[in-house]
């Protein structure tokens, strides 16, 4: 034992206080960088020497800097993380729908009750032409709203694809960083087995940043290696490998962006469902639960409006005696054909009855025998042998090509509607505000007890007007038939579902109650005709400029059920239906805030428990920081010791 | 437990910035006075006051057709008293007129007169209202209701009622045709043109005289028909017009009520907002007052 043992004691402390200090001050210069795990240092005693009376110390050794890093708290952190953010990210997309609909001024109602008050003082002043220009700009006003509404939507919808774009750009970046971090880190351990606190740190605040885009797990991987998967367990990250997401049109409508994974040279499209939390599962939600319903149940209303006001302006005659025609004039839905289809069928639909279209999209599928049919919003499936077929009042028939097994089609028929609605023309003497274009008669000489009633037109009479009247003449016999007289269009009767078309000429066999269409007019004829009985349509003589008769029905239609909603009995007026919308929109929009800030609360206490483990404490560093100099200035004390001890026995003389 | 400095700030800063988002969302209550900002802070209610809007819309629009009404009913109302007096002051001719004192000279006179009045009524049968429509043509409001003939006058419009719907259950038709006003019975004009021509005829022997009192007194018969079916007329406008204004009654009403559902839907409780302005102020002050406190502590300080 000599006094150069106390010597590199005295050197060991000193060492060990520097190392503290130092720590200590990198603690302090990281107090507030994001991801910063405080880092302590680990000393032990050196081992000790036997003298033989004993052993004696030799000092202190630093064993290791290790960061006070706890994996549970981290992984609760990053899911809370990730669900936190895919709400949120929904509430703040569902909010400007929410603000958007806020002002009394800003939505359909205050439109559509001006649009219907100046239909209301045109049936009350038929013959005033300005009352007539009121009209006619309050409809272009109501249209400029749906247009307005529609394009904020589609504004949305366009924002929506931005934001996957450049969020799945930054999911790559992640990765790759992600990938080069975890060579980084291996190599780092491999050469001094100690670990990387600085490099740990960064690779857990990049697996941070990626759960805010995207729902991430992470799996231990070798000596420190990670693991990375998103969503429903896709992988991202292998060790030093990653894999790269991309966006893609959807099959079934090219406008849309879809998130897609690339691997293998193959790019396939990830479903909504397999894509949760994150921002972007949160606008993928959006998009598909809330957006496309809202835009179109907007669109629904333009359809059903369109539809019904047309059919009852056809009814009437405007102010130059001629049957009034559309009054607006809508898109057909939107047909998307797959294209993963490998037959060319080509696949059109109509609205054929627009107070029975509902807000949802269709998927029309073919499996090598049956169409089938299915009502996206609520999964109702129907199948059919054959085209063409209507369902919710909406027409399916295959136009042209064929179809193969397997081939899929998604209709769309209210998405745009709210963009295409416009009015079919600027005349204000088109308003057909006068009294029915038809007439119906039977024959004074009838001895049976039928009659004709629902006598009406469809929008395109307005084209090919009936020029002289038609006479439809019984005969008895089994089945009783009729004859029309002049025979130059074919007759379709229908009843219930069913319908059979008589080509000109031939006998038409008489149902009672059944819809007899010829060209463009229908009406029913019901109750027990009797042989030689007869039955006159003729078109109406024309009526004076006072005739209101089609403006009051016009007026009416404000609080009929156009409506439909689905899987409900009875219809709701264009004005409830807007307002059951708002009411929609504000319940979703308060639900995700609330649940949007309660999961932020989880947050919160996920992230104070890691922070009271790992973050910094700035009172904390400052009593380590009197700690290692007083440790310092001890050290050196000693190591004085030595030195006078050493002086002693120099001078001995 | 153990505190990091960021927690420390973080805490503070997010109690604050909550704070402040609730003072801000008071303050814009308060200055549009409305309770609901955006349908979702209550969906409820901000789709009832849509539906009770365009229920208030809906019966103003109804009060606007009944103006309408009102207007026309009045207009013809007032030509009805002009037909009515003219009708009345032909009666006294007649009663004149048959005064056996006349000569043929006088009765002529009176024939003049009376020719005159049919004039009258054909020109009064053929008012237009302000808007420039006749208003006893029908639905043919752009064709004069009459042209005179040498028996009287003929009518050239229709007899279709225009109704409006002045109430949710209630189309009343505002206008009379010419047809049920002046040829419901007996042809006013005809009657008119006859009295002309018999008066013009002068009465030489008891035949003449035979014939004159008897076409006198079927004429005076006739009229009266007529005098009665145009006041007959005059009163079911007049029962309209006071349906018209049961109707508006209830309807204000109706206007009221929906303005006080409406405002009980959207409002702001001033009161209540401004105590809770107020309160929010209180802690607001406390949190930056404490948050400076907290944060303004350190062991650094103390090391000299």
């Amino acid at each position: 034992m000599a006094t150069s043992n106390i010597l590199s004691i005295g050197k060991t402390a000193l060492n060990a206080a520097q190392v503290g200090i130092s720590t200590t001050g990198h603690n302090i210069a990281n107090a507030s960088t994001a991801g910063y795990s405080r880092q302590v240092v680990v000393q032990s005693a050196a081992s000790s020497q036997n003298f033989g009376y004993g052993y004696v110390g030799q000092g202190t050794e630093v064993s290791s800097v290790t960061r006070v890093y706890n994996d549970l708290l981290a992984r609760q952190a990053i899911n809370s993380q990730s669900v936190s953010a895919g709400l949120e990210t929904y509430a703040a997309n569902m909010s400007s729908i929410d603000n958007m609909l806020s002002d009394a001024s800003a939505g359909l109602s205050p439109t559509l009750n001006d649009f219907f008050a100046s239909v209301k003082a045109l049936s009350a002043n038929p013959n005033d032409p300005s009352t007539r220009q009121t009209m006619l700009s309050n409809a272009q006003s109501l249209v400029n709203r749906f247009h307005s509404t529609n394009s904020r939507l589609d504004e949305i919808r366009e924002g929506i694809n931005t934001q996957l774009s450049s969020s799945v750009g930054l999911v790559n970046t992640y990765a790759k960083q992600l990938s080069s971090l975890n060579d980084t880190i291996d190599k780092a351990i491999s050469a001094t087995g100690n670990q990387p606190n600085d490099l740990l740190d960064q690779r857990d605040q990049l697996v941070t940043e990626l759960s805010k885009l995207i729902k991430t797990t992470v799996v231990p991987q070798g000596q420190g290696g990670y693991n990375v998967f998103i969503g429903n367990g896709l992988p991202l990250v292998v060790g030093t490998t990653s894999y790269n997401l991309t966006t893609a049109s959807s099959p079934t409508d090219p406008s849309r962006l879809e998130v897609a994974y690339h691997s293998n040279n193959k790019t396939s499209i990830l479903s909504t469902e397999s894509l949760p939390g994150g921002s972007i599962g949160g606008l993928l939600q959006f998009r598909s639960e809330s957006l496309d319903a809202i835009q179109n149940k907007i669109g629904q209303i333009a359809v059903s409006i369109a539809g019904t006001f047309n059919a009852q302006h056809a009814q009437g005659t405007d102010k130059n005696g001629n049957p009034g025609g559309n009054l607006f004039t809508i898109a057909a839905p939107i047909v998307n054909s797959n294209s993963n289809n490998t037959g060319s069928a080509v696949i059109s639909s109509q609205v054929v009855d627009a107070s029975a279209v509902t807000s949802s999209d269709y998927r029309l599928q073919y499996d090598g025998a049956n169409y089938k049919i299915t009502r996206l919003a609520d999964q109702s499936v129907q199948t059919f042998a054959s085209l063409p077929q209507t369902v919710d009042g909406l027409s399916f028939t295959q136009a042209s090509g064929t179809i193969n097994a397997n081939d899929d089609f998604v209709i769309r028929p209210t998405l745009n509607a709210g963009n295409t609605l416009a009015l079919a023309f600027s005349d204000v003497n088109k308003l057909a505000v006068g009294g029915p274009v038809l007439s119906s008669s039977a024959n004074a000489g009838n001895t049976g007890s039928a009659n004709l009633s629902a006598l009406s037109v469809n929008s395109s009479y307005a084209a090919s007007p009936l020029a002289s009247p038609l006479t439809f003449t019984y005969t008895s016999g089994i089945p009783g038939t009729f004859a029309m007289a002049p025979s130059a269009l074919p007759v379709t009767v229908t009843n219930g579902g069913s319908s059979t078309t008589y080509p000109p000429g031939a006998p038409i066999t008489y149902t009672s109650g059944a819809t007899i269409s010829v060209g463009s007019l229908s009406f029913a004829l019901s109750g027990t005709p009797a042989n030689g009985d007869e039955f006159t349509v003729a078109p109406s003589a024309s009526t004076g400029p006072s005739d209101n008769r089609n403006g009051l029905l016009l007026a009416n239609l404000e609080t009929k059920g156009n409506v439909q909603a689905i899987g409900s009995t009875t219809k709701n007026s264009y004005n409830a239906a807007f307002a059951q919308m708002v009411s929609g929109v504000g319940n979703k929009t308060r639900e995700l805030k609330v649940t949007s800030a309660a999961e932020a609360q989880v947050l919160e206490q996920a992230n104070t428990a890691m922070q009271s483990e790992s973050g910094v404490n700035l009172d904390e560093e400052a009593a380590n920081l009197l700690r290692y100099q007083q440790a310092y200035q001890a050290a050196g004390k000693m190591m004085q010791i030595a030195s006078q001890l050493f002086d002693v026995l120099l001078n001995i003389r | 437990m153990r505190i990091s400095t960021n927690t420390l700030y973080q805490a503070g800063f997010a109690k604050l910035s909550d704070l402040q988002s609730n003072q801000s969302k008071l303050q814009q209550q308060i200055a549009t006075g409305r309770r609901i900002l955006s349908p979702s802070d209550d969906p409820i209610a901000s789709a009832r006051a849509l539906e009770v809007s365009h229920e208030k819309n809906v019966n103003n629009s109804f009060a606007d057709t009944r103006k309408v009404a009102q207007l026309k009913l009045n207009t013809l109302e007032a030509n009805l008293t002009s037909v009515t007096n003219l009708l009345v002051a032909t009666q006294s001719s007649l009663v004149a007129a048959g005064n056996g004192a006349l000569s043929n000279a006088e009765r002529k006179i009176i024939g003049t007169e009376l020719q005159g009045s049919l004039e009258a009524l054909i020109g009064l049968a053929n008012t237009k209202d302000a808007a420039g429509n006749f208003i006893y043509s029908g639905f043919k409001s752009d064709t004069a209701a009459f042209t005179a003939t040498p028996t009287g006058a003929t009518y050239n419009g229709d007899a279709q009622q225009q109704l409006l719907q002045v109430d949710p259950q209630r189309q009343m038709s505002v206008n009379v045709t010419g047809d049920t006003l002046f040829l419901n019975g007996s042809n006013v004009f005809s009657t008119l043109k006859d009295i002309v021509t018999l008066l013009n005829t002068p009465i030489t022997d008891a035949t003449t005289q035979a014939n004159f009192t008897s076409g006198l007194s079927s004429a005076i018969g006739k009229l009266q028909g007529s005098v009665d079916n145009v006041l007959n007329v005059r009163t079911a406008i007049g029962t309209k017009l006071n349906e018209l204004d049961a109707l508006d009654v209830a309807g204000t009403d109706r206007d009221l009520q929906y303005s006080q559902s409406l405002s009980d839907l959207q409002d702001l409780d001033y009161t209540a907002a401004l105590t809770d302005l107020a309160k929010q102020q209180t802690i607001i002050e406390a949190a930056q007052k404490s948050f400076v406190t907290t944060t303004s502590l350190s062991l650094f300080d103390y090391m000299r």
